[in-house]
């Protein structure tokens, strides 16, 4: 019945009256101008942290693509809500990162803690910090302050839990991020090249 | 002639030596010109099809252009941050869909979007009931159920967009799509089914 029903949406449609594209174009460019003087009146402090971040922050496009090509929206949703530091590398890289990112995605309790205890003892890694889903959702709503219905699109359930970490020698990356990935809950890990007083992940 | 090249700035300074008021070089002049063609020439490519989803939520072609031009508006005023990478089709339909959810929110149930079923015997051109039943069958489902549908069969988005869209899982598309395409069959009286 699919194609039945694409065809009567079709249908469904054929009455439009259609409408001036660039007309359209001209007047979002105007309201889209005010509401962005509006924002920057009104939240001058948390307007500065998202200039300072304001670079390729796609839906899709920093999830490192892996081949298997099949990453999970929760994936999808928190590489791309989760901007890289400014100074770190804006794109994911496959070997080399000085830190990394360990998304689980729906893990287990027990999963989440056996990653953990596997990373703790781990000699390759420096720092590490865990990232509760309600931190995840903390940082993610203050990040996306000025985009109120992106935010309210968002669960927090939708949200992935995340290790992050800096690693002592970069050249572990590759093999790291292999092992790890295999990980009963892991969903993904994500490396990125960041200076030494880069926020520990790499990312915001 | 020698022209004048804006320095690249990493993301990090912006906002530090950005002291200039009203002061635009002509570097960044021609980088706002960029910005707008490349913005202008989504709104030609989107527009149509984001108008006509609005149109399958709330059955009023001017709502519907409303409805877009004010999606267009806010992807606008976040252009800077979207334009690069970012998958503008799925973003624009999450907009567009959030305000509708919104519009739903605030106003009573009976006085969605678009009010009452309009009985339609007034409307003449071509054949109004085979293009109206679909639409007022869908306009009997919860605003949920229609936003999969429209998404899925009418734009053909796959459910892992579809999921990113609607911030919930594929899981729950997956259900919300057949539960709704149950109930619209039934609306229909079944003559879905070829």
């Amino acid at each position: 019945m699919e194609p039945d029903l694409c065809r009567r949406f079709e249908v469904a449609v054929s009455a439009d009256p259609g409408a001036d594209p660039g007309e359209m174009a001209r007047v979002a460019m105007v309201e889209g101008g005010r509401i962005r003087q509006r924002r920057r009146m009104g939240v001058a402090g948390s307007a500065a942290a998202v200039v300072a971040v304001a670079m390729a922050v796609g839906f899709a496009n920093t999830t490192v693509r892996d081949g298997g090509g099949g990453a999970k929206p929760t994936d999808l949703v928190a590489a791309a809500m989760r901007p890289p530091a400014p100074e770190c590398s804006p794109d994911p890289v496959a070997d080399g990162a000085t830190d990394a990112v360990i998304y689980l995605s729906e893990p287990t309790d027990r999963e989440l803690a056996e990653v953990g205890r596997e990373l703790e003892g781990d000699s390759r890694v420096g720092a590490l910090v865990f990232e509760s889903r309600g931190d995840a959702y903390e940082r993610f709503v203050a990040l996306w302050a000025d985009s109120p219905d992106f935010v309210a699109a968002v669960r927090p359930e939708s949200l992935p839990v995340s290790y992050r970490l800096r690693l002592n020698d970069r050249d572990a990356f590759a093999g790291f991020s292999r092992e790890y990935a295999e990980k009963p809950g892991v969903a993904q890990v994500v490396g990125r090249v960041c200076p030494a007083g880069a926020p520990v992940g790499g990312v915001l | 002639m020698t022209e004048t090249v804006t320095q690249y700035r990493p993301a990090g300074d912006a906002g530090k030596g950005d002291t200039g008021k009203g002061g635009w070089g002509a570097g960044r002049r021609r980088a706002k010109a960029a910005r707008d063609a490349e913005f202008t020439a989504f709104v030609e490519a989107a527009g149509t099809r984001l108008r006509r989803s609005a149109y399958l939520m709330c059955r009023d072609w001017h709502l519907a252009q409303d409805l877009a031009q004010q999606t267009f508006a806010k992807m606008y005023a976040a252009w800077p941050r979207l334009r690069t990478g970012t998958n503008l089709e799925a973003y624009s339909r999450k907009v567009l869909m959030n305000l509708i959810f919104d519009q739903r929110r605030r106003r009573s149930a009976s006085e969605v979007v678009v009010a009452e079923l309009p009985d339609h015997a007034g409307r003449a051109d071509g054949s109004p009931e085979l293009r109206l039943a679909l639409v007022e069958a869908l306009a009997r489902l919860s605003v949920e159920d229609q936003a999969v549908l429209v998404l899925r069969h009418a734009e053909d988005h796959s459910i892992e967009t579809v999921a990113m869209i609607l911030g919930v899982s594929e899981s729950v598309v997956k259900m919300r799509t057949a539960r709704a395409l149950t109930r619209l069959r039934a609306l229909l009286g079944d003559d879905l089914d070829d």
